[in-house]
């Protein structure tokens, strides 16, 4: 049966992509289909039920739940209005959360980007031990938050003596300092870059290894008969030629520096007093406390909307300025 | 590439090698940290003579981990085996299958279905952990396997990635299958599954390395001890009352060790589902 | 879910599998893990946060064993949870997977108020007036007792005496004089003061309340008032002198600073005193916080452990028997629980009078101390009302910010939180 329902359109759109059926794909779908219809509900269904359930119900349930007063319950009913909404953006802590994190933002993405873009292109020009050179940088990327800031709390950057920064400085004369504990000057920023850097510079170098490699040999050819080379070939070819991974990468960048909370929670956090004292609370942190540790998931749940809106923002704005997302239908 | 350029690349190329292998020893000096901490005793760990390597090999900090009746290591690691072996495959194949039902299967409200999934793209993953809290929470999953594997088995950027590429899929190839009477289903299983496999591995490579290495929903959803992924006994033992240094290194060794073999063995594999998730869009 | 079941069979053997896979591990681990199951109609889950002592996660098992003994119909799984506890018992309260029993370090109104715990007056019976007046201060919400102190922990200063009479010092009495002493004793090598690898640890309540002040009162919050601001303020004094020891690998709760010598001046728990002893000897005395200038009082901290009943929990009458019968009957338990793991206070008075090591040197001292000085954290002060209190705190010691508006802003905040615990 599927064979003759499906001969006709076929000579017709033969070679063409799929996703456009058009003409006599309408006049297929008046009759109403029972075996297409059932096969694509149960290929769709786990992913649609499990989007519903874990992003719709959830998103819906909370925005509900924001707007009640609701400690150490997730029940619903005890209406407040914009009680939680008013209280969260009254918290200094919340809004100190989101200052320091843009700031934090505000370091790491340039950081990053540049640090990522210029190991890309290094390996890129190396011809002998570039797939060793590749993987060096890459393997941090196997390590978690929390095996890393283990490493940079206990090892690199702490405050005694022994500690690898600590070490480095004496041999210069430097006295030992505490870099996660001192807030002026606040040394804790020092760790948190390298740690993210670190994790993840492999990672983006790997996406832009994949634009520099779409890169046409002819172009650069092009250039140089120009006379074209060094600097001016990067910033006349090789840039605007990596535009969309490098617009990419901004988004990917900002919306993982916007949700930071493993390193700060584990550099920071101490026994069973969790972060109370931690110099720089991410919003993450912040909902965390309010939540699981004082169970007011009415304010919780308020945070997490003012978070999610200023992330969609963002990413919509950055969208609407590059031009990027035009293609997501 | 031309003769232009020749010259100025000679003289830079020593430049370049010495400036690559600077930084790989930078970027590989954690991992060395992390294993001499691992095999040193906590005194000369925490003195400030610098010892390149320990003279003695303390390996009794890696037994003495799966000993200690505080906190259980080995069953971290098997939760977080298990629940990385199961999101892995099952996340990516509820992808590809919806991916392929909204590339191929022509059906009415088909767009608005895949705007529905796309929107989801907006939405922060971590950020949200309160919504999903309370979801999960209600249906009983905290403090289970279950309530931490099954909110990540749904990803809708996996959808995306798939769905574009079964829509490169050629029509010639789906058509023979057709005609060898093949249904929808069929199509599906016998010929667009099986030459995916490419597609498959790289998203399931990440997808067990961000579920291996998730920290903050599990921290979230896992409180009891015996629903406990590696992160989180890590991350208690780095914050427990009193430290036993080595021990912590040692752990955190322990919890690396099967991500970097990984990394080594399918790099390939890695590296493209990394340049994949780059085509966002 | 089972639509995502039958398709996943479908697809056969892989899929399935896997499926069942996840099914027997889920399986696995709802069912009671705990050991001596056999036989008994109920298990208890008692959740203990992870102790630093040596031997006291056995010590407990061995109790819950003990309890099985005599009442077999019961077994007891003890769960011990490393890391942030309070955040972890929190979220595990909302579920089926809730501990039937668990200690509390900060006991709060709102627990009770939200009727998360039972009401315990029936158990302790008469018994109640052997318990010291803290220890039922503590868990009183509107007349009714909601849980059991476990022991009193007494929180004071510690100091090297070879280390300050070889620098000329005499124990600090005086705000000014530990300001002092901390500076003086600072060196290339080692710090003044050990308060907290954050530097704030449990300084700004001290502070506060060594100048006479309150940081909850009545249901109103205090900490924004004028002696507050003063004594919090004065905190960043060590910071300009960079005494404070910071970023050590172990936290205040552990003397490990102390002991290795890294600094001289340690705030810490009675309960390290058993190691102190043991690798100092008797080269170390014990002071109360001092009083912040005159008219103000030392202070010594207590605080401790309590054993609450989940009152939502399905076995509630089982917990209430374990917490009757360990806590408030076993008088032996209580008494090995206190002394046998780092020394604690015993809260039934009874009990602390037959405490032997309690009863001599240093250790007499600390309860003398914790007599006359001791103060407990009113129950109305939770770590919603604590929270914006430690990060004002930690914002003002190191100098970011005006200290009374910081201060104010976060009184606001934990108004706002105690105002809803008590509606």
């Amino acid at each position: 049966m599927n064979a003759t329902t499906h001969t006709a359109p076929r000579s017709e759109r033969a070679g063409r992509p799929a996703d456009t059926p058009r003409g006599p794909a309408r006049a297929r779908r008046r009759r109403f289909d029972w075996r297409t219809w059932g096969a694509f509900a149960l290929l769709t269904a786990p992913m649609l039920i499990g989007l519903g359930v874990f992003k719709y119900i959830a998103i819906g349930w909370s925005f509900l739940l924001s707007l009640s007063d609701a400690q150490g319950t997730i029940a619903l009913g005890d209406w407040v209005g914009l009680d939680n909404y008013r209280q969260l953006l009254g918290d200094a802590v919340f809004r100190n959360s989101l200052s320091k994190i843009l700031l934090f933002t505000l370091f790491i993405v340039p950081i990053t980007f540049a640090a990522s873009l210029g190991l890309a292109l290094l390996v890129n020009r190396i011809r002998r031990g570039r797939a060793v050179l590749r993987t060096a940088f890459l393997i941090p990327a196997a390590v978690s938050y929390v095996a890393a800031s283990l490493v940079w709390k206990m090892s690199l950057f702490s405050g005694m003596p022994a500690g690898i920064a600590n070490m480095l400085g004496g041999w210069f004369g430097m006295e030992a300092v505490p870099w996660l504990q001192a807030g002026d000057p606040p040394l804790y920023w020092i760790a948190l870059v390298t740690l993210r850097l670190w994790l993840q510079v492999g990672f983006y170098m790997v996406l832009f290894l994949a634009g520099l490699q779409a890169i046409p040999k002819e172009v650069y050819e092009a250039a140089a008969l120009d006379g074209a080379t060094g600097l001016r070939l990067l910033r006349r070819i090789t840039l605007p030629m990596l535009r969309n991974t490098s617009v990419a990468v901004l988004m990917l960048m900002f919306i993982a520096a916007f949700q930071a909370f493993d390193e700060f929670y584990n550099l920071f956090g101490g026994g069973m007093s969790g972060s109370g004292t931690a110099p720089v609370k991410t919003p993450l942190m912040y909902l965390h406390d309010t939540a699981m540790g004082a169970q007011n998931y009415g304010l919780g749940s308020a945070g997490s909307f003012v978070l999610t809106a200023l992330i969609v923002g963002v990413t919509l704005i950055q969208g609407r300025i590059t031009g990027f997302g035009k293609s997501e239908e | 590439m031309t003769t232009v350029r020749e010259g100025a690349r000679t003289l830079r190329r020593p430049v370049r090698g010495l400036l690559a292998g600077v930084l790989m020893v930078v970027f590989l000096a954690p991992f060395y940290l992390m294993l001499r901490n691992a095999l040193m005793d906590t005194q000369t760990l925490t003195s400030p003579e610098w010892t390149w390597w320990p003279s003695t090999m303390h390996w009794e900090n890696f037994t003495d981990l799966f000993d200690d009746p505080t906190l259980d290591m080995g069953r971290s690691l098997a939760n977080s085996l298990l629940i990385a072996a199961i999101t892995a495959p099952v996340s990516t194949l509820l992808a590809s299958a919806a991916g392929f039902a909204l590339a191929r299967i022509p059906v009415p409200g088909r767009g608005v279905i895949l705007g529905l999934v796309l929107a989801t793209l907006m939405i922060p993953g971590a950020a949200t952990f309160v919504p999903t809290f309370v979801v999960v929470g209600s249906l009983g999953g905290v403090n289970t396997l279950w309530g931490i594997i099954v909110p990540g088995l749904f990803n809708p950027f996996a959808v995306l990635l798939f769905r574009n590429f079964y829509l490169q899929f050629p029509r010639e190839i789906e058509e023979a299958g057709r005609l060898d009477g093949l249904g929808w289903l069929g199509l599906y299983r016998r010929i667009a599954l099986p030459s995916s496999g490419a597609m498959l591995a790289s998203l399931g490579a990440l997808a067990f390395i961000d579920s291996w290495n998730a920290f903050l929903w599990p921290l979230v959803i896992g409180q009891d001890p015996s629903s406990w992924t590696a992160q989180i006994a890590l991350s208690s033992f780095l914050t427990a009352q009193t430290i036993n240094l080595p021990g912590l290194f040692a752990g955190a060794v322990v919890t690396i060790t099967p991500l970097v073999v990984m990394f080594l063995v399918a790099q390939r594999h890695i590296v493209e589902g990394i340049a994949h998730s780059g085509l966002k869009g | 879910m089972s639509g995502q079941r039958a398709q996943l069979s479908r697809r056969g053997f892989l899929g399935g599998s896997l499926l069942f896979v996840a099914g027997t591990a889920i399986g696995c681990t709802s069912s009671p893990t705990g050991g001596s199951s056999s036989g008994a109609k109920t298990t208890l889950n008692v959740w203990s946060h992870a102790y630093g002592e040596a031997g006291t996660q056995q010590a407990l098992t061995r109790y819950a064993a003990e309890f099985t003994k005599a009442n077999p119909d019961i077994a007891v799984k003890v769960t011990w949870v490393p890391g942030d506890y309070t955040a972890k018992l929190n979220a595990s309260l909302l579920t089926d997977a809730a501990p039937d029993v668990f200690e509390h370090g900060d006991f709060t109104q709102g627990l009770a108020r939200r009727g998360q715990v039972a009401a315990l007056d029936a158990e302790y019976g008469s018994v109640k007036d052997d318990f010291n007046q803290t220890g039922r201060d503590g868990v009183t919400v509107d007349g009714k007792l909601y849980g059991v102190k476990m022991i009193d922990d007494v929180m004071m200063l510690y100091y090297r005496k070879s280390v300050l009479a070889k620098a000329g010092i005499a124990p600090p009495t005086t705000f000014d004089a530990l300001v002092a002493a901390a500076k003086a004793l600072t060196t290339k090598k080692t710090k003044g003061l050990f308060v907290g690898n954050d530097g704030v640890g449990e300084m700004p309540a001290l502070s506060l309340l060594s100048n006479g002040g309150e940081l909850v009162a009545d249901g109103k919050i205090g900490f924004a008032a004028p002696q507050a601001v003063e004594a919090v303020s004065a905190l960043k004094r060590f910071h300009d002198d960079k005494s404070l020891l910071l970023g050590f690998t172990t936290d205040w709760w552990d003397p490990s600073a102390f002991v290795q010598g890294v600094a001289p001046i340690q705030w810490s728990g009675l309960w390290a005193m058993p190691a102190i002893e043991k690798a100092l000897g008797d080269d170390f005395g014990i002071l109360p916080w001092p009083a912040f200038k005159a008219g103000g009082t030392p202070v010594v901290r207590v605080g401790g452990w309590t054993s609450c009943v989940n009152a939502k929990g399905k076995n509630v009458d089982a917990a209430k028997k374990f917490v009757k019968w360990l806590w408030i009957d076993q008088t032996k338990l209580q008494q090995d629980w206190s002394e046998s793991y780092g020394f604690h206070v015993p809260p039934r008075k009874s009990v602390a009078a037959t405490a032997a090591k309690l009863s001599k040197g240093t250790a007499k001292e600390a309860v003398e101390l914790a007599a006359k000085y001791g103060r407990i954290n009113p129950n109305t002060w939770d770590s919603a009302s604590g929270t914006p209190f430690v990060a004002a705190a930690s914002k003002i010691v190191t100098g970011q910010g005006d200290a009374a508006a910081l201060l104010a802003d976060a009184a606001k905040q934990a108004q706002l939180a105690v105002d809803k615990q008590l509606s």
